[in-house]
């Protein structure tokens, strides 16, 4: 333990090395790192249709899921190999869950932390009876909401790795009471860009899960609405990469994630025009000859993986938006405890 | 311990993550899977029929919908008239109840990796349940996915007003159509391309049956009068009636059934060519080439003469930039009697569904790109047949029309439009007037 002096910066060192659980944050960490391969299996399952491979849950075609043949798994049909991958993928995250909700009881002193974990965990399990209701019922609007609830656990499980770091714990958690909850622009801009993106991911969930009892004047409104929101999503990022990169006192740790994320969204804009472009075709081929030589392959190899990057890209980019929310938050109140504590510092002095 | 957010601030979160949940569920089931339990009536045809009789046949729309679904079953169940599944052998091989049945219904697959539902799965989106062209996406496609209803398919085999055979579906359904956004299904199994074919049929048989439905009940059955379409009460009340009624519908559904099972019979045969074929880089001997070139230039002739008068519509630069301002069949179907650009004229159509009229355009033919293949072949049966729907002809030919084209000169056009996308644009088509019918002669 490091040894207490009479400063306050070493105080909250000291109080923060006593908070600090490394269990903890590694299994958050971990959560985090399972749920994105989660999230792209799950895209699969969307792309090539294969959401009722396995018609019972939670077992698979009689077998308790764990025990269920492994060369079948395997080698059997690549529907089946997509769903079930997915299945136990989930079941991953809910084990970590499970190993995070003992370590926050065992070492986590911050009280409000032990119940987030097990809202955490909570989530997991909601998430996966949604998608055992998806099979159980055979409704694609199961299949769509499960598909829009993920990525919200994937910020949950982001926030959690966040919440859990060393850094939030240094960030002058000794001043959150003095904080006066104004928190800076960023932050609020960071929290727009998370609730666009969210809006923006459903809306995209809306023309994924597409189905012929939807109307082409519906479809035509998410169309729209999915263009006008990347508009706004795009011009949110711009908006936050800027003011952080433009404020010398931002710290490091909200201007990276700034940056990754207007990265990340110029990325998804270019999937996005590829997604449409292997779905639909763009309405103007005859203006270029490579475009009007070009024939879409249904369930192609490309034409999957770009499908399902653009939508593992829009939780990527709810995960970083995130981050970059909860660290401007917390860089606010960082600031105002180290005016806190210069002013104590020249009281002393 | 620290104390800084209590249990209270946790139930806030709750609540409010709570709420979030329930947002995103109000939000996502706003396009939420409604059940398909009925194929969608073919009310814009009904309107036609209305404006052009006079008279109310919403009784006829009742009436055509419990007759096609005795005939055909609905999404989730379709089937295959009984009477067509005995019928000879042509017709009773037409459609296979058993691969109608995996084209349709949800889309789930098995441990065996048998695949079903596979109409929702790849075709819905576009094409719609019933077929009408008009599904989820179709509004925002150029050109518009096609309507199975009318019985016209585009890029065949057989000549205009003849069906395709179910070779000519195949091959659209696996080579896809270059520029559009007909995918290519070739990553599909045989037996699910077959299912698929069978499913296409199914819907074009049953779209024209309704057609023929509502034209019978429009033009002959006197609704005022208590006269019925199609009444199934009638079969233990009245069952010489019924017997009457069950009559037509089979007549009816069997004079569709029956030119599908006669297009392999009305296939045109391809001739051989004579002369050498163009292709790309190819090395040629001098003799060959001299054939070639010579036959080039005739195919030049024979595309800015007035027999085959292609530059009208494709343009003398063969750019299509011709004829522009035209619409195809399925387009015409609906405006029969309205114009166009009379947006309040033609707004009741839109709303009952109907996809705001998109003109048609030559294809470009410098692009070497072409929707219905770019073999010899089948630019031969294009220019022979025509494309079926569309404002492109079937050529006159000889010996039928002395005037007409023959075999020699299709296979002298077929190489100058092979040869086209290798021309610069300073070798245009039309530079040289096109001949006058005396010149030609």
């Amino acid at each position: 333990m490091v040894q207490a002096n009479n400063t306050p910066d070493a105080v909250t060192t000291d109080a923060t090395e006593l908070r600090y659980s490394r269990l903890v944050h590694r299994l958050s960490v971990a959560l985090t790192v399972a749920v994105f391969p989660l999230i792209w299996v799950g895209g699969l399952v969307t792309t090539y249709d294969a959401g009722m491979a396995v018609p019972d849950w939670p077992n698979t075609y009689g077998d308790n899921m764990f025990a269920y043949p492994v060369t079948t798994w395997l080698f059997g049909p690549f529907d089946l190999l997509v769903e079930h991958s997915h299945r136990l993928l989930g079941t991953v995250a809910g084990f970590i869950s499970i190993g995070l909700v003992v370590a926050a009881f065992w070492f986590e002193p911050r009280s409000w932390f032990r119940w987030w974990s097990v809202l955490v965990l909570l989530s997991v399990i909601a998430q996966g009876a949604l998608g055992g209701f998806r099979v159980l019922l055979d409704q694609r609007t199961f299949a769509m909401i499960h598909g829009c609830t993920g990525p919200l656990f994937f910020a949950i499980a982001t926030a959690t790795a966040v919440m859990s770091s060393r850094w939030w714990l240094m960030r002058g958690e000794s001043a959150v009471g003095q904080s006066s909850w104004s928190t800076p622009r960023t932050a609020w801009v960071a929290v727009l860009l998370l609730l666009a993106s969210y809006i923006q991911l459903t809306i995209g969930a809306q023309l994924r899960h597409v189905t012929g009892s939807v109307s082409p004047q519906l479809f035509m409104a998410f169309v729209h609405s999915h263009l006008t929101m990347a508009g706004l999503v795009a011009v949110l990022a711009i908006g936050l990469a800027a003011t952080t990169s433009l404020r010398r006192e931002t710290p490091r740790q909200v201007r990276f994630p700034a940056g990754l994320l207007l990265g990340c969204i110029v990325m998804q804009i270019v999937l996005g025009i590829a997604t449409w472009v292997v779905n639909y075709a763009l309405p103007w081929q005859e203006l270029s000859e490579s475009l009007a030589r070009y024939t879409i392959l249904a369930k192609g190899y490309w034409e999957s993986i770009i499908v399902t990057a653009h939508m593992a890209t829009g939780s990527l980019i709810i995960s970083l938006a995130t981050v970059t929310a909860l660290r401007a938050w917390r860089s606010r109140a960082w600031g105002v405890a180290r005016e806190v504590n210069s002013k104590w510092k020249q009281q002393v002095a | 311990m620290s104390r800084i957010w209590p249990l209270k601030h946790l139930k806030v979160i709750a609540r409010r993550y709570c709420a979030l949940v329930w947002a995103v569920v109000g939000a996502t089931s706003v396009g939420c899977d409604a059940p398909i339990d009925a194929f969608r009536p073919n009310t814009i045809y009904l309107a036609k029929l209305e404006k052009s009789q006079n008279a109310d046949l919403r009784p006829a729309q009742a009436d055509s919908n419990a007759a096609l679904e005795s005939l055909f079953g609905t999404p989730d169940k379709p089937q295959w008239p009984e009477f067509l599944q005995s019928d000879d052998d042509a017709v009773g091989a037409l459609v296979s109840v058993e691969r109608l049945q995996q084209a349709a219904g949800p889309v789930r697959s098995d441990e065996q990796d048998r695949h079903f539902g596979l109409f929702r799965e790849h075709c819905v989106a576009c094409h719609g349940v019933s077929g009408d062209g008009a599904g989820p996406a179709s509004r925002l496609l150029s050109p518009y996915p096609r309507d199975f209803r009318l019985g016209k398919f585009k890029f065949k085999s057989t000549p205009i007003g003849k069906k395709p055979t179910r070779a000519d579906l195949r091959r659209v359904l696996t080579a896809g159509l270059p520029g559009t956004s007909m995918p290519s299904f070739r990553l599909l199994r045989d037996e699910e391309l077959e299912a698929l074919v069978d499913y296409i049929i199914f819907l074009s048989v049953r779209g024209e049956v309704e057609r023929q439905l509502l034209t019978e009940a429009a033009m002959e059955i006197d609704f005022e009068a208590g006269e019925r379409l199609f009444d199934v009460r009638l079969k233990e009340s009245q069952p010489d009636e019924f017997a009457a009624q069950s009559g037509l519908l089979t007549e009816l559904t069997t004079s569709v059934a029956k030119q599908w099972s006669g297009a392999d019979d009305a296939v045109t045969p391809v001739s051989t060519p004579t002369k050498p074929l163009f292709a790309a880089g190819q090395d040629l001997a001098s003799d060959e080439a001299e054939q070639l070139a010579a036959s080039i230039e005739n195919g030049r002739k024979v595309f800015l003469g007035p027999i085959a008068n292609c530059a009208s519509c494709h343009g003398a630069t063969a750019m299509g930039d011709g004829q522009t301002k035209n619409y195809d069949a399925w387009t015409k179907d609906w405006l029969e009697g309205l114009d166009p650009q009379n947006r309040d004229e033609i707004r009741p159509m839109l709303r009952l569904g109907a996809l705001k009229p998109q003109y048609i355009l030559p294809r470009n033919l410098r692009t070497g790109v072409y929707r219905g293949g770019s073999e010899p072949s089948d630019l031969y049966l294009r220019i022979v047949n025509g494309i079926d729907g569309t404002p492109m002809p079937a050529t006159a030919m000889q010996p039928d029309n002395p005037q007409g084209l023959t075999e020699s000169d299709v296979w002298d056009l077929v190489n100058f439009l092979l040869s086209l996308p290798y021309e610069t644009i300073s070798q245009d088509a039309g530079i040289t007037p096109p001949p006058t019918r005396s010149e030609a002669s």
